[in-house]
């Protein structure tokens, strides 16, 4: 480290550098000596002072996952980067560099306290994802413009912040315009924001404040109310009828209708086609209802099942408690008798029972295990039966009113053919008194022409019906197949595996114990 | 109506025998003074001879009332008219009493006289109700049922009825019961209503029968109301819904036969044990039945009714004034009502009292069941108030209060007779309470019983009350327990304090096992709630438990049990989660390794502290202790981890201590042997050597910790017991600072204060004293002063002035040549007579001389001083002329 500072030869964050630093910083006296015996693992490393070392580059930290505390100042750096993986990193040291730009910081959202001091920054920006930011220094640098300071903003959680020695700081009133802006700051340029400065800013910049805010109130209720219509589809999406409560779906029927949207223009059918959408539209809401209705019932099922199990579990878990608790105490017991005990016959005596015992709780814990899995079996499989009825009628429901849809769907076909034929004639003999559009004339040629349009509008529509109802019936039978599947899985099989290991693990503990103390008590003899 | 209203059968029943004897006795009385008169016949037997003999014994005197009730123990001359004499209304009221009484008596032969018109202490004749003086007191304690009757009781000691039957025939005023603190039922029952009344009950005295025990207070028999246990409110279970997916209980395997035996055999067993309780019960309940009355049904009492409706009373109740406690309307204690009355009326009962008070209604405006005294109804009354128009209309069965109404009529119409009927229905109104304002001193207030002790006996139970600061130590109240009737087998005191300056509130000591118990209220030095411990080892390291009043402690300290070898504390909500703490001891004589030698040779050496924790979430759970065990006898630290959720069984770990762990500074050594853990998740990784060592320093640390901890407990207990020991020699009662009277600081203050303004009213005066009066006065106080008279004055007022001085100057000179002399009288006559002198004589000489030398020497020094001060003063005098106003205009 006898580097001079005169001579700028810049230095690689290579591995001797950092265990170099790590054994520096690392623990101290036997800990220390003990850590290096050992080898410190970089992933463990909680913090790490990189300063005065000319690095130009930061490189090769990703081993230092755990890292929470990063000092980089005091040397080159001419760019933020390779910082991605430390998402732990609490607080980060970069003043002292040679930064034009802030950058690749988006990875660190845990980020308290952040320094910038003494670098060639000119912008605030690319800050979005640290918005736990309290305290941030970004003095000595070549911020300018003084409405870029309204980026701070988003930072609700900042107290302290500091930004002398940037050019802006000569202008007249940048006190109070920082004061007055950023509201949330006590701590400004290493003093105290009193109240009375605050209340003068405040009286200063109040129109221009007030304006700000209340832009600022409106784009909030305009994102929760985002937020809320996105909840709510969410919800309506999960009762497999989104969109449903509208006329969505009538509207969808005639979007890839070429010919329907031509037929509609026909005289006379207007009325018709209001009728049908009417009673259309009502058959979906309808659905919706039924859909949000049967959501909220199979919701329901699906908390109370997993009350219970969860009950089930507790109450399992409970007695295991108590029996490994009990033979605790009676390990315990033992252990003190084992120390006191010479005679090699009433210790080894003593040592049968003690398996014994380890043995009765081993059956025990199987036991209660077993029982659970059994109950557990037999819950799931009532809730699998439930459920599937639940599907089925839902299916059954919204397949009859997709029926009642398709009901309709013919009935203004055949209207439709009718009016058709009806206008086709009247084409015909010329008798039509509206003028009618050039696409629309097109199509009254002959019979066979508008006999087919109308037709194949009535199968677009059948079509779109259809697919709506394999759709529904899909995710629903989907949804319920994962859901079974993952409670097969998770509660019976993992849960299962998961418990006897526990169990064996425990039991070859306790094993293992008896086992070295009686090897410990032979060589004491 | 239709039955007529008779009081207890047995009663009439020996009235009747009674009169029956008399009128037997009477005739042959008469046979006797007719036998002169007849001729007495040759065929006088020997028999009828000897029957006349038998007869001339038979003397019956004429029964002698005396009716001068002894009026020596009241000095007459303290009370006002208004106890002397009547007032025109009053007379009436009187009259019409003695009316009503006339025709009631005609009516209605069966039934007891009523109280009407007792005299009172001045022998003056007074209709009960204006007996009655509604009053309200300042004490807050006095504004409810509760406090006042519990204050009547309290307050004065009670006589009972001469002779238990009958009626009193003095009903003194409340003022001279509060006065005298002694009285008997109904004097306790006209207080207690005067006050109830005036703080707004609708309370009525209620004359009637009663039980012995309830005439003779004897509350034996009753469980003391401080040993009454709250009634426990049961929380209701709420029943377990049984959910849709619940899970099935295990399969019982056991056999349902067997089951159902065992369970039989139990619910015998348990009736059998049932039914040994009932009989012992009933036995016990035999036992204590108390032994008949030959006067049941006849003995006299008077109480208090409070009806429903006014001060949110939901429920009309009796108020017993012996005891101050309160009985349903329908209680067994109470065997008939005779009649009631207010400040304002007087009702008689109509209804029958065979099943004692049971069923009685208290509608007083029904006429059938209460006849009224006077027609001014405040009460609703049933009928229309006219009551000329409903007579007419009353059924027959209904005649005795159709007769009594008429004879309101009668009533009014003997009264007042001039005027018209109807007005005077409605103007006849109970004249003014002749009493005194009823008037009670703070003091005597505070001072609750006669010489502020009172004692009450209760079923194995004995109440001791005091008033507040009559005791030294506080004590206001003490409970004595026992096993037996005879109140011979003490088992529990409970001692009740008050105003401790060391906030000792409750005392219990149980002489069966031998436990004290004191309670604390909150504000003491180490917030210390309850302390129990034996009696017969009260030092420090015995067997005690000490709870705390953790919110105002700042370690969260909720209990603490101690006994030989072991501590245990509990705490709560504490920062680290710890929640409870045991610390067991060896022995003192026995060496335990060196933590024994850390200077602290007087502790008991510490084996074993166990340290439990709440989970704190924030932590993962195989990371958070649950339970820390130092065992330091045998230099281990054992670790518990909490259990994580879906997981049975909690991680360990054992640390064995450096060897030289208790060295100063030394360098501790880790090596992997000195460690065991068992980790539930196998495949959780293990943890480095380092982070072990750093948990071993920590572990060390915390022991220290820890054991520092329990010496400053036991500190704590030392010092909680030194101060404790301090406080019961002092035992110190605080006073309010707005307590006036007692608080002797404040009193203190007061008089200095008082002092300081009466000083300052001396100087005003001698400021007002004018010098200049005498002189003026000499020149005939003239308006105006002239020139001449302006010299004049100050000629005059200087030369006075000079020669009081010279005066004064020429008395002293005078005093120190009188006393010179006699001082060379004496010793010249010493001279003398020295030879001859006895020694005694001698020294009184000498103390003489040195006396006198003494007297002269302080005249000397007067004389000099007044030397000194005469031409100051003469100046002085001079200069204020100067300044005189009066003078001004001249100087």
């Amino acid at each position: 480290m006898s580097r001079l500072y005169d001579t700028v030869e810049p230095a690689v964050v290579d591995e001797d550098m950092l265990k170099r630093a790590v054994e520096e910083q690392g623990p101290k006296d036997e800990a220390g000596k003990i850590a290096k015996s050992e080898g410190i693992d970089f992933g463990d490393v909680l913090s790490l002072r990189l300063d005065f070392l000319n690095i130009l580059k930061i490189d090769n930290l990703w081993e230092f996952t755990a890292l929470t505390k990063l000092q980089l100042d005091n040397n080159i750096i001419e760019k933020i980067e390779g910082l991605d993986c430390l998402v732990n990193l609490v607080w980060l040291d970069l003043s002292f560099n040679n930064i034009e730009v802030i950058e690749g910081l988006n990875a660190l959202t845990k980020l308290e306290d952040l320094t910038l001091y003494n670098n060639r920054i000119a912008t605030l920006e690319n800050m979005d994802t640290l918005l736990n930011l309290h305290v941030f220094s970004i003095g000595n640098n070549m911020l300018t413009e003084l409405g870029n300071l309204l980026y701070l903003r988003r930072f609700k959680e900042m107290k302290t912040l500091n930004l002398a020695g940037n050019p802006f700081c000569k202008q007249n009133g940048y006190k109070q315009y920082v004061i007055a802006f950023l509201s949330g700051i006590d701590f400004l340029d290493y003093r105290l924001v009193d109240k009375q400065s605050r209340e003068d800013a405040m009286e200063k910049h109040m129109i221009q404040r007030e304006e700000m805010l209340h832009n600022e109130k409106q784009a909030e209720l305009k994102q929760e109310e985002e937020v809320k219509n996105k909840q709510q589809l969410e919800l309506h999406k999960a009762a497999y009828v989104e969109l449903m409560d509208g006329p969505h779906l009538f509207e969808m029927m005639y979007v890839e209708d070429s010919e329907g949207q031509k037929l509609s223009e026909m005289p006379g059918i207007e009325d018709l086609l209001q009728t049908f959408k009417d009673k259309f539209v009502a058959i979906c809401h309808q659905m919706f209802e039924y859909g949000l209705k049967e959501h909220e019932k199979r919701d329901s099922e699906v908390k109370q099942f997993w009350e219970c199990v969860e009950d089930a579990k507790q109450e399992n878990k409970n007695l295991g408690m108590h029996a490994i608790n009990n033979f605790m105490v009676v390990k315990k017991r033992t252990m003190q008798e084992l120390v006191q005990i010479s005679d090699q016959k009433v210790l080894e005596s003593v040592v049968a029972d003690y398996n014994k015992q380890v043995s009765e709780l081993w059956d025990k814990l199987m036991g209660l295990e077993l029982q659970l899995v059994d109950q557990l079996e037999d819950v799931i499989k009532d809730f699998e039966r439930s459920m599937q009825d639940l599907v089925a009628s839902f299916q059954e429901n919204i397949q009859a009113f997709l029926a009642q849809c398709r009901d309709l769907e013919t009935f203004h076909h055949e209207k439709m053919m009718e009016i058709a034929i009806v206008t086709l004639e009247k084409v015909l003999k010329n008798e039509l008194d509206d003028e009618i559009n050039e696409d629309l004339r097109m199509l009254f040629v002959d019979k066979d022409t508008i006999m087919n349009a109308v037709s194949s509008s009535h199968d677009v529509h059948l079509l779109k019906i259809d697919n709506k109802e394999d759709d529904m019936v899909t995710r629903i039978n989907h949804w319920l197949k994962t859901t079974i599947d993952k409670i097969h899985e998770d509660e019976e099989i993992s849960r299962n595996r998961m418990r006897v290991t526990e169990i064996n693990n425990l039991i070859d503990h306790l094993r293992d114990e008896i086992d070295n103390l009686e090897v410990l008590q032979a060589g004491n003899y | 109506m239709a039955d007529e209203p008779d009081q207890q059968p047995d009663n009439i029943a020996t009235e009747e025998e009674e009169n029956q004897e008399k009128g037997e006795l009477n005739e042959e009385q008469d046979g006797e003074k007719e036998i002169p008169e007849v001729t007495v016949t040759e065929e006088l037997t020997e028999d009828a001879e000897a029957l006349k003999n038998e007869l001339n014994k038979i003397v019956v005197h004429p029964p002698s009332i005396d009716l001068s009730i002894p009026m020596k123990e009241f000095d007459q001359t303290e009370f006002p008219a208004s106890y002397k004499e009547n007032l025109p209304k009053e007379n009436l009221v009187l009259q019409y009493a003695e009316n009503f009484r006339r025709q009631y008596v005609h009516l209605y032969r069966d039934r007891k006289p009523l109280l009407l018109n007792p005299v009172n202490e001045c022998g003056t004749e007074k209709f009960v109700c204006t007996t009655i003086r509604p009053t309200q007191l300042e004490f807050k304690e006095l504004y409810n049922w509760e406090g006042a009757a519990e204050f009547v009781a309290d307050y004065l000691n009670f006589e009972t009825l001469e002779p238990p039957t009958e009626l009193p025939r003095r009903l003194l005023s409340p003022t001279t019961i509060l006065k005298r603190q002694k009285g008997n039922c109904f004097d306790y029952s006209t207080l207690l209503c005067s006050l109830l009344i005036g703080v707004g009950y609708d309370a009525l005295v209620v004359n009637g029968y009663a039980t012995r025990e309830t005439c003779l207070a004897d509350e034996s028999r009753e469980i003391c109301p401080l040993m009454k246990k709250k009634e426990e409110v049961k929380e209701e279970v709420q029943k377990k819904e049984q959910k849709k997916y619940a899970v099935k209980a295990p399969k019982d395997l056991r056999s349902k036969f067997e089951l159902k035996q065992d369970a039989k055999a139990k619910a015998e067993k348990e009736a059998e044990e049932e039914q040994r309780k009932k009989e012992a019960e009933e036995k016990a309940a035999e036992l204590e039945k108390p032994p008949p009355d030959p006067l049941y049904g006849l003995r006299v009492h008077a109480w208090v009714l409070v009806l429903a409706g006014r001060r949110e009373v939901p429920e009309s109740f009796f108020i017993e004034p012996f005891t101050g406690l309160s009985h349903p309307v329908d209680s067994q204690n109470y065997l008939g009502i005779e009649s009631v009355w207010n400040a304002t009326n007087y009702w008689v009962n109509m209804q029958d009292c065979s099943d004692g008070v049971k069923g009685l209604s208290y509608d007083l405006g029904d006429c059938t069941r209460w006849e009224y005294m006077f027609p001014i109804t405040e009460k609703p009354l049933l009928k229309i108030p006219d009551v000329e128009d409903d007579i007419g209309d009353l059924d027959d069965d209904e005649k005795g209060s159709e007769r009594l109404n008429a004879l309101h009529h009668d009533n009014t119409q003997l009264t007042f007779s001039e005027e018209e009927e109807n007005e005077m229905d409605k103007n006849l109104d109970m004249p003014p309470s002749w009493v005194e304002p009823i008037k009670l001193s703070l003091r005597d207030f505070q001072m609750r019983c006669p010489q502020g002790k009172k004692t009450k006996l209760y079923k194995r139970a004995k109440l001791e009350k005091f008033a507040h600061y009559l005791m030294k130590d506080g004590l206001v109240s003490k409970l004595s327990m026992y096993d037996n009737r005879e109140l011979t087998d003490l088992i529990m005191v409970r001692e009740y304090f008050a105003h401790r300056v060391d906030k000792l509130c409750t005392k219990v000591h149980n002489h069966r096992s031998g436990w004290n118990t004191e309670f604390f209220d909150p504000g003491r030095h180490k917030c210390l709630k309850e302390h129990q411990f034996k009696a017969s080892s009260p030092g420090p390291e015995n067997d005690r438990i000490m709870l705390f009043y953790d919110e105002a402690r700042v370690d969260g300290l909720v209990k603490r049990v101690e006994c030989l070898t072991e501590m245990t504390e509990e705490y709560r909500n504490r920062d680290d989660y710890l929640y409870y703490k045991q610390v067991e001891f060896g022995k003192r004589t026995k060496k335990f390794g060196p933590q024994d030698g850390t200077g602290a040779n007087n502790m008991r050496p510490i084996v074993k502290m166990v340290q439990k924790f709440n989970r704190n979430t924030k932590k993962s759970a195989s990371e958070d202790i649950a339970e820390l065990v130092f065992l330091v006898s045998e230099d281990k630290i054992q670790l518990t981890y909490h259990t994580e959720d879906p997981r049975i069984a909690s991680s360990t770990r054992e640390f064995l201590k450096p060897a030289n762990w208790d060295e100063k500074g030394a360098t501790l050594t880790f090596n992997p042997e000195m460690h065991q853990t068992f980790q539930v998740d196998p495949t959780s990784p293990m943890n480095k050597n380092v982070e072990l060592y750093e948990m071993l320093l920590e572990m060390l640390k915390a022991e220290e910790k820890c054991r520092n901890e329990v010496r400053e407990s036991e500190e704590e207990v030392r010092e909680v017991l030194n101060e404790r020991t301090k406080e019961e020699t002092a035992s110190e009662l605080e006073i309010s600072v707005y307590d006036t009277d007692r608080n002797e600081k404040a009193k203190k203050h007061r008089r200095e204060l008082e002092r300081l303004q009466l000083e300052e009213r001396m100087r005003k005066q001698e400021m007002d004293i004018d010098y200049l009066a005498p002189f003026l006065a000499q020149m005939g106080n003239p308006d105006k002063i002239t020139r001449q008279q302006a010299y004049q004055l100050k000629e005059d007022c200087l030369g006075d002035l000079k020669k009081r001085l010279i005066d004064k100057a020429n008395l002293i000179q005078a005093r120190f040549e009188k006393e010179t002399q006699l001082l060379e009288k004496k010793q010249a006559w010493y001279q003398q007579n020295q030879v001859a002198m006895s020694k005694d004589d001698e020294e009184a000489y000498l103390d003489y001389c040195s006396e006198a030398l003494f007297r002269i020497h302080i005249l000397d020094l007067r004389l000099a001083r007044h030397k000194e001060q005469a031409p100051h003063k003469y100046m002085q005098l001079e200069q204020r002329l100067r300044s005189e106003e009066r003078l001004a205009e001249f100087f």
